[in-house]
């Protein structure tokens, strides 16, 4: 049996969304999304004088013949894009629901990730896969192709949810493999301050960084009652308590540290959504690339 | 009516604080969840307590089942409603209807198993004394009992009833069928002599002046059985074998020369025209011993030559029958026997049974996979 972490239903829905991004370098080659540089195109920009060095063929004839001046025509060029894909796999990514044990944070991540490689896939951008842990950072670079489609199932498969979100000095690759203007895909849930300060300087470095902030139904919800023991996954430091009594106090506090968030966030330029664990995996991306469509 | 016979069995009762302790217990023991967002769980400093019991169902049954084991270690009984309406037994034989007046009450044969009366008459008991003891015994405490007798009473107890309540006793005219008369035959003679006893003769003659049997044997031959009388004809004191034998329920006679064993109830049996002493014995075990005092000789036991002294022999060596009947207003029953208990319906087995039902409930509640799991 292969390994395919998205659902039937959600392929499905593929159908109807496409990866954008905001700025593309356009200086590799020829590919779908807009650039900010001019070059050949199809699509027009503007003219401009014609300096020495100019390809004589640029030169817009009809132009000349009504204004006797050379001016060049100048198109936007259009480019293919580079989209990373980072999964977070510390140990709370290994959170689930108490009603769905089997599922965790991690499991709708990977569905997540496979979902915009297909997108990739289909719309012949690059795609490469970081998954972050601090028990080994794992590289797969952006390459096209159904191999590559096929690689990155194979690095999903065998990630597991262990450590802590690796220190800076062990991010060094993420700087020396992400290019600017590449697309950048976080997948986590934002717990960590070293992931939002890594975004965050990604952004600052001219990435185009999204992020998706997965979250179990319970953080939402806080559905406990009676005593409980909760336990903290990376710190491993305990809790003990009435789930009744937290409630009210852990719900004020997690939905004004979201807020707190999501302003860093916009202040940073990095668009954001958020997914919960029991809803289906596309949505935080129709959410991010359906845009008014 | 239900009643306990070990009513502190009850204390058991302080045991139901066990599954009360132990869902309180395991209320407080908290699940352990994996929650990352720890940081914003802040612990309250006074977790509110709250007295709440984990698993209804599953407590109910494990208080119920305690509740059962100290009702089970009760010895709970249950008395079987006492029927107040008067008894009358009736002998068979007589009309119950002309001895009865009273309608209420109930009326039965006094035979085995008391038959009613609508059923026809059956045979006369022979032990109907015993039959009175047992209705004294089974009828509960203040129930009235009548007896309806005939005048003559056949089979009666050498003992006069003594019964725990003041029984009825209404004679009527009637007569129960005499017992038939029982013929004691004397016992074969089995006779161990010494070769110069010479008493061995009287005793065959003995026998066939009662047209029995008689053997004669050397004194360490094989003993008979115990329906024989053994004559003992040898001096010197009685074997092991020959002890044992009389103990066993054998009755043995005995010359002068023989070592008795030493008995209290040694009475003088046959004393003769002068009264002194000719033959005395004692009961030894089951069986009796009797011994002449005199030699077996005609110059020391004239009676040995007598015509009457197979007949003498005879009477001290069966047991004539008993009287059996009486008067009935002479045989009337006392009363002042303590009052027997009734007995009451056990109702641990089925306390058992109970507990064995919720037993394996409280088991299947405790292990099935059907708690629910924690939220």
């Amino acid at each position: 049996m292969t390994f395919d972490p998205i659902p039937p239903d959600v392929r499905h829905r593929l159908k109807g969304l496409r990866l954008t991004a905001r700025r593309a370098s356009g200086a590799s080659g020829i590919g779908l999304h807009a650039s900010r540089s001019r070059g050949a195109g199809l699509e027009f920009a503007q003219y401009r004088a014609y300096e020495p060095g100019d390809e004589l063929r640029q030169i817009d004839w009809k132009l000349y013949g009504r204004s006797d001046k050379f001016f060049v025509r100048e198109s936007e060029r259009e480019s293919p894009l580079a989209v990373w894909i980072i999964v977070d796999a510390s140990a709370s990514m290994g959170q689930s629901d108490t009603t769905r044990a089997d599922y965790s944070r991690l499991d709708a991540a990977k569905a997540m990730a496979a979902c915009i490689a297909e997108l990739a896939l289909r719309q012949g951008d690059r795609f490469g896969l970081i998954s972050l842990s601090d028990k080994g950072l794992r590289v797969a670079d952006p390459a096209n192709g159904l191999r590559q489609r096929d690689r990155l199932r194979l690095e999903l498969y065998g990630l597991k949810p262990a450590g802590e979100f690796p220190s800076a000095p062990a991010l060094a690759p993420v700087w020396e493999r992400i290019r600017a203007q590449d697309l950048v895909i976080v997948i986590s849930d934002g717990f960590d301050e070293a992931c939002i300060a890594l975004m965050e300087r990604l952004s600052a470095a001219s990435r185009e960084v999204l992020f998706i902030q997965t979250f179990t139904a319970e953080e939402r919800d806080f559905p406990f009652d009676g005593g409980y023991r909760f336990e903290d996954p990376e710190s491993c430091t305990e809790l003990l308590g009435d789930g009744k009594a937290l409630r009210a106090d852990f719900l004020r506090k997690f939905a004004a540290a979201r807020q707190t968030l999501e302003a860093r966030l916009t202040a940073s330029g990095i668009r954001h959504t958020h997914h919960w664990l029991d809803e289906v995996v596309d949505a935080p991306l129709w959410r991010l690339f359906g845009g008014g469509v | 009516m239900p009643g306990l016979l070990f009513p502190l069995g009850l204390a058991t009762l302080a045991a139901v604080i066990l599954p009360l302790v132990i869902h309180l217990m395991r209320r407080d023991e908290a699940r352990p969840v994996v929650f990352a967002a720890l940081r914003w769980l802040q612990a309250k400093p006074k977790p509110r307590q709250r007295i709440q019991f984990s698993e209804w169902l599953l407590l109910l049954t494990r208080l119920l089942l305690l509740i059962l084991l100290a009702l089970f270690l009760a010895q709970p009984v249950l008395n079987q409603a006492v029927d107040q309406t008067p008894y009358i037994a009736v002998m068979p034989g007589l009309d119950p209807k002309a001895a009865v007046s009273d309608d209420k009450a109930r009326v039965h044969w006094l035979a085995v198993d008391f038959p009613s009366t609508e059923t026809s008459a059956p045979k006369a008991p022979t032990d109907f004394a015993s039959l009175i003891r047992q209705l004294d015994a089974d009828l509960p405490k203040g129930v009235k009992l009548t007896v309806v007798v005939p005048e003559t009473l056949q089979g009666a107890d050498a003992e006069r009833l003594t019964l725990s309540r003041n029984v009825e006793w209404r004679v009527v005219p009637g007569a129960m069928p005499a017992a038939q008369p029982v013929v004691s035959r004397p016992p074969t003679l089995s006779i161990r002599a010494a070769p110069d006893q010479p008493g061995a003769r009287y005793f065959r003659a003995v026998a066939t002046a009662w047209e029995r049997d008689a053997t004669i044997a050397a004194p360490t031959d094989a003993l008979p059985p115990k329906d024989t009388a053994l004559v003992w004809l040898s001096a010197g004191p009685l074997p092991d074998s020959v002890t044992n034998w009389v103990k066993t329920g054998g009755t043995i006679l005995l010359s002068k020369d023989v070592q008795t064993p030493i008995s209290d109830t040694q009475t003088v049996l046959w004393r003769d025209d002068v009264g002194a002493p000719l033959i005395e014995g004692a009961y030894l075990g089951k069986g009796r011993w009797l011994r002449f005092t005199r030699g077996l000789a005609p110059a020391q036991v004239p009676e040995l030559l007598e015509a009457d002294f197979p007949d003498h022999l005879k009477a001290l060596l069966t047991t004539p029958p008993a009287p059996s009947r009486v008067a009935a207003r002479d045989y009337a029953p006392l009363s002042g026997r303590a009052a027997f208990a009734q007995a009451a319906t056990e109702l641990q087995p089925w306390l058992a049974v109970l507990m064995a039902l919720l037993f394996g409930l409280e088991r299947w509640l405790a292990t099935s996979s059907r708690r629910r799991a924690a939220p």
